[in-house]
């Protein structure tokens, strides 16, 4: 199991509905890219942090080696802001307002990574899937994305016991034998996905398969309380915001 | 390189949402009628949604000596083709950006755009236009690798240069500035991209056939000869 889901499945909110989590986490992302960087990503950024740290229960070292991924996207892509092309100074020149641009965007970035790491850190995919078929989503969809979650798991242990085979067939040497043993990974993996397959069609077939994964959901109720707390603490962030900008210089 | 959470402005992350809509509709019509007509197609291809999300995290060593991952949808489209590509790629994406905080849910679409419905569409067009004037398998298998990866680089030079266009020289000043980055890192690993693909379809051509002839890349000695013979008349 991957690291945010195993810390899903031991949330302190994992008994709760996802639509309650959806409200809050996505909503706080929605906020950090609409209202202005500053002061409104700021405050969202300190809030979920509060949230996850908190309420949420989220191991700081956890979420922090979950968060550093996306972080090092958004320091990646705000530099490109700090320059600019063509213009007088030069065909490539540090932009006027490179810093602040870059900045705001910074701000933005982390603190919209922040809230949906909320929800992916209290929802797991195995709660969140088979109630996508109640919001829309064909059935059919989303028993392949069920069949794709349940076996991903099971091809990347797959693939990382056929690297530490290579490995200690020292087939990580040299670049040739490095190119051969990734072939054979990625064909390996193909050829296994399909076998397992295969092999739980048997399986399904020889138990009634209708075509129909029926699987069991943990029984929970939108919370009506949760969800209206979650609601008011958007609109007071949204609030603030706007009162804080006219205050701050 | 997907675009990561809450990096384009609303506008264009609803924009780009719209824009990969109709693909990803008309691929889950494609899949719910193939579900529907042959209901063992859901395991097969839950099978292949998962074989593309473990082939994004392979690391792949770069020609320039960095190290990066496989988009996985050239080889994907060439396996599985397109409409199918744009409900499998959201589905991946969908997974990296909610498991390992990889892309994002407001970026989606136009990750979607970029990574499951151009780099699918353009690499398999390749594949397609080189197998009909009969260029070897392996070849076409490149290109079409090839071609898939760096258009999905390009859509997201594009995607990138219009949200944030240069103060000096606007939209194509921002659109040499990324895709000059991008060119530097991403033509080597297209090319290692084309190559990894032609490797595990070697692999593959050797160890399943079966599968291979039922995913229509390779054609069974009747479908051979009718082509041929569609050819000659």
């Amino acid at each position: 199991m991957l690291p945010i889901d195993a810390a899903a499945h031991s949330s302190r909110w994992r008994r709760r509905h996802p639509v309650d989590k959806a409200v809050l986490g996505l909503g706080l992302t929605v906020l950090a890219i609409s209202l202005p960087p500053w002061p409104g990503a700021a405050l969202v950024l300190v809030t979920a942090l509060t949230v996850l740290l908190g309420p949420a229960g989220v191991p700081a070292r956890r979420l922090w080696r979950a968060y550093r991924v996306p972080l090092g996207f958004c320091v990646t892509g705000a530099l490109t802001l700090l320059v600019q092309v063509g213009g007088p100074e030069g065909f490539v020149s540090l932009a006027e307002d490179g810093g602040l641009r870059a900045g705001e965007l910074l701000l933005r970035t982390s603190a919209a990574s922040l809230g949906v790491l909320l929800f992916a850190f209290t929802t797991p995919m195995s709660d969140l899937l088979p109630r996508l078929v109640k919001a829309g989503i064909p059935a059919p969809v989303v028993d392949v994305a069920l069949v794709t979650y349940r076996m991903s798991f099971l091809l990347l242990d797959s693939v990382r016991h056929i690297r530490e085979a290579q490995a200690a067939r020292l087939g990580h040497t040299n670049r040739a034998a490095e190119w051969r043993s990734l072939a054979g990974l990625g064909a390996t993996a193909f050829v296994r996905a399909f076998d397992r397959a295969t092999r739980l069609q048997a399986g399904l077939a020889g138990r009634g398969y209708d075509g129909t994964l029926r699987v069991l959901v943990p029984e929970a109720r939108v919370s009506v309380r949760f969800t209206a707390a979650s609601c008011a603490l958007l609109a007071a962030l949204a609030a603030l915001t706007l009162v804080l900008e006219r205050a701050l210089p | 390189m997907h675009i990561a959470e809450g990096f384009l402005p609303p506008a264009h992350a609803v924009a780009w949402g719209v824009a990969s809509a109709p693909f990803v509709v008309h691929g889950v019509r494609s899949l719910t009628r193939e579900v529907r007509e042959h209901p063992e197609s859901t395991l097969l291809l839950g099978a292949s949604g998962a074989f593309t999300f473990v082939l994004s995290a392979l690391k792949l060593p770069s020609v320039t000596g960095s190290c990066s991952h496989p988009t996985g949808t050239g080889l994907g489209a060439i396996l599985f083709r397109p409409p199918i590509m744009a409900v499998l790629g959201t589905i991946t994406l969908l997974f990296q950006a909610l498991l390992l905080a990889h892309g994002g849910l407001t970026t989606l679409g136009a990750n979607v755009f970029s990574m499951a419905i151009v780099g699918p569409w353009a690499g398999y067009a390749i594949y397609k236009l080189l197998r009909r004037y009969d260029v070897p398998l392996m070849v076409a298998v490149f290109f079409g690798a090839f071609f898939a990866d760096l258009s999905t680089y390009c859509v997201t030079s594009v995607q990138l240069a219009l949200a944030f266009p240069d103060p000096s020289s606007g939209f194509l000043g921002a659109l040499g500035k990324f895709g000059s980055i991008f060119a530097v890192t991403q033509i080597p690993l297209a090319v290692s991209e084309g190559l990894l693909t032609v490797l595990v379809m070697r692999l593959l051509v050797q160890s399943s056939k079966g599968e291979l002839t039922r995913l229509g890349v390779l054609l069974t000695k009747k479908q051979s000869a009718t082509e041929t013979e569609a050819v000659a008349r």
